[in-house]
């Protein structure tokens, strides 16, 4: 309204107006995204090159070439954190995804106390977006300073006394051990994950379905003809944000290191090993998102 | 819809004896099916529950329930004294203040910044939007820790465009330092880089886009200029992605320990405050000095679940109360890819 009387929108097609109407709103976001993220993002990567030190009047930047990256190479502990990071994300992931979707698929729909369940499902969404729980886990669960480890256990415990008595061997136990306490890691990791695929479920119409069990399919069917297709797209969000959740995550070892030397007064380095890890993933991403999103199923094509 | 998680229908069968048996075995199935699905919820719900459930317990055990085997879950005798220190030790009410001093604000110009560039992804065609969108895309890959060094050194000296240079030129001064203030996190989040707004402009324009063209049409038909129609059409419309997005906002600047850790020192955030508040124990029982290191040992894991559940409390409040509207709305959100 104001626009118009001011006269700036006179003269124009409806669609050029449009246009530069949207580009005001967008207007705060770019100037954003320039300064707080662009800028930033170069800056990192010019930092990798050079050597920071913080003076009163700001950064002063000594260049070293690639001599950060030289370092980053020969060193061990950062490869080997690095490495195992990278592998373990991918059991996790998969974990995470078809836990979420199982959960999903449970919750969906009217049953008594439903309220109650999803409330409960999605607290992890409030309170786990790392540290409280980290700490918890690691200072108090972790640690056995005073005899707490059996509590850290408890779950796995008793299932390992109930296991032991059917006769299983050590080994075995200790991969069930193990299995349980990543369940109960993983299901506290899931919270955002089951929010997007319940939403997705939530979706598909009903008559989808009804057709199916006129045709006769079986529940089988049911999820792999049609539930599946249908939360793919979302699905291929769902992997995507495990994999960036997963690398910033507060628990995450590379993420601790990084910081770690960021606190130590490395800043050039740590930067580099962010750069680097970051890069890691991005091809991760690239190459998951590549081949789900061939088989990734869009209803309006 | 219950038909579907409870038991199908039976198809349409000819013979009426066959429908009666094929009607028992469906009923029974149903049943199984209600009774696996309680047993997993009730497991999971445990599961879900027991941080929460084992911090409450430790967190008022006295001291001597902490070596007692008889004591599993509830304590014995119950006692302040791990509560105390760890009010003490996490600074508690001061660190509660800066909390808030920065989540407020922030979550407000939160709000507005991804508001607007969510309708402006979903609703206006320019030429520029496709690459813009996928900056965005871009800021929700890249994690802040990749960013946070150059951030750290653009607010030691903030010139914004040339607005810190003009600043200092009026003020005398040199380049002003924005950092150990909460001005980072609200520039941040007033021009839309705050924690996460790349993932809520992604939830907002998926929500914007779902809303039918029809009705912005009739509002710029009868004249509304489009922050009207924004403002007077398009919000009332988005109240559900507006909670969901109010939630998460609220939860994450809560959370969020690494921007704290690096914009602030001496006045930090309870959630920065929780990380060290292993080592802030030993310091604050120092200074008591009537506490022996056994104590304070016997002591560790019960303050440190006080603090957890400190920090976690105002969360599950705020949840507890929004939690209705925060789950319906979810469900309408409808976020997919």
């Amino acid at each position: 309204m104001s626009r118009k009387k001011s006269g700036v929108g006179r003269g124009m097609t409806f669609a050029a107006r449009r246009a530069i109407a949207g580009r005001l709103f967008l207007l705060p976001w770019i100037i954003g995204f320039v300064y707080f993220f662009l800028i930033p993002f170069i800056q990192g990567i010019v930092y990798t090159l050079n050597k920071l030190s913080f003076t009163a009047n700001g950064v002063a930047l000594d260049f070293v070439g690639f001599a950060n990256y030289k370092k980053l190479i020969s060193d061990l502990d950062f490869l080997k954190v690095l490495a195992n990071a990278l592998i373990e994300m991918f059991p996790r992931v998969i974990i995470i995804v078809f836990f979420s979707l199982f959960v999903a698929l449970i919750l969906r729909g009217e049953y008594r106390g439903r309220t109650l369940a999803r409330a409960v499902f999605f607290l992890p969404v409030i309170i786990s977006s790392g540290v409280v729980i980290t700490v918890l886990q690691e200072n108090v669960m972790g640690t056995n300073l005073s005899g707490k480890e059996s509590a850290y256990l408890f779950q796995a415990a008793s299932f390992e006394t109930l296991l032991s008595g059917i006769g299983l061997s050590d080994q075995m136990l200790a991969a069930f051990t193990d299995i349980i306490n990543r369940l109960f890691d993983l299901s506290w990791k899931s919270g955002v994950q089951i929010l997007l695929l319940l939403a997705a479920v939530n979706n598909i119409p009903r008559s989808h379905y009804e057709a199916a069990v006129i045709e006769g399919a079986t529940e089988w069917e049911k999820f792999w003809k049609i539930t599946f297709p249908t939360v793919s797209p979302t699905l291929l969000v769902t992997v995507i944000y495990t994999v960036i959740d997963s690398f910033t995550d507060y628990s995450n070892s590379v993420m601790r290191m990084i910081e770690e030397k960021l606190g130590l007064g490395y800043y050039e380095y740590s930067s580099t090993m962010a750069f680097v890890y970051f890069l890691c993933v991005l091809v991760i991403i690239g190459v998951v998102g590549g081949l789900i999103s061939r088989k990734v199923f869009y209803q309006s094509e | 819809m219950r038909n579907l998680v409870t038991g199908v229908k039976s198809p349409p069968s000819g013979r009426s004896g066959g429908l009666q048996k094929e009607k028992l075995s469906v009923k029974a199935m149903g049943f199984v099916k209600i009774l696996l699905r309680t047993l997993f919820l009730l497991g999971m719900g445990y599961v879900m529950l027991y941080p929460i459930l084992f911090a409450l317990s430790g967190a008022f055990k006295a001291r001597v329930d902490v070596y007692d085997p008889t004591v599993i879950w509830l304590p014995k005798h119950y006692s302040m004294e791990a509560m105390n220190l760890a009010m003490k030790s996490l600074k508690f009410w001061d660190a509660l203040k800066q909390t808030l001093i920065i989540l407020i604000p922030s979550v407000c110009l939160q709000m507005i910044s991804t508001l607007m560039a969510g309708y402006a992804f979903a609703r206006f065609k320019f030429r520029e939007r496709g690459i813009l969108f996928a900056g965005l895309i871009f800021t929700i890959i890249v994690p802040v820790q990749n960013l946070i060094v150059p951030l750290y050194a653009n607010f030691q000296s903030f010139d914004m465009f040339g607005l810190g240079y003009l600043y200092s030129l009026f003020s005398g001064s040199s380049l002003p330092n924005l950092l150990n203030t909460p001005f980072p996190f609200y520039l941040m989040a007033a021009f839309g880089m705050g924690i996460r707004s790349g993932l809520y402009i992604f939830i907002m324009r998926q929500f914007f886009r779902n809303m039918p063209p029809e009705l912005e049409e009739a509002a710029l038909i009868d004249g509304c200029g489009s922050v009207r129609t924004f403002i007077r059409v398009m919000l009332p419309n988005v109240k559900p992605a507006i909670v969901t997005v109010l939630v998460f906002s609220v939860v994450w600047y809560w959370n969020d320990y690494y921007q704290a850790a690096m914009f602030l020192m001496d006045n930090q955030t309870l959630s920065v405050n929780l990380t060290t508040l292993n080592g802030m124990l030993d310091i604050t029982a120092g200074n008591i000095g009537s506490l022996t290191s056994q104590d304070v040992m016997l002591l560790r894991d019960g303050v440190l679940e006080c603090g957890c559940l400190l920090v976690m409390l105002p969360l599950l409040i705020m949840y507890i109360l929004l939690q209705r509207q925060f789950t319906e709305s979810i469900e309408r959100t409808g976020i997919v890819g």
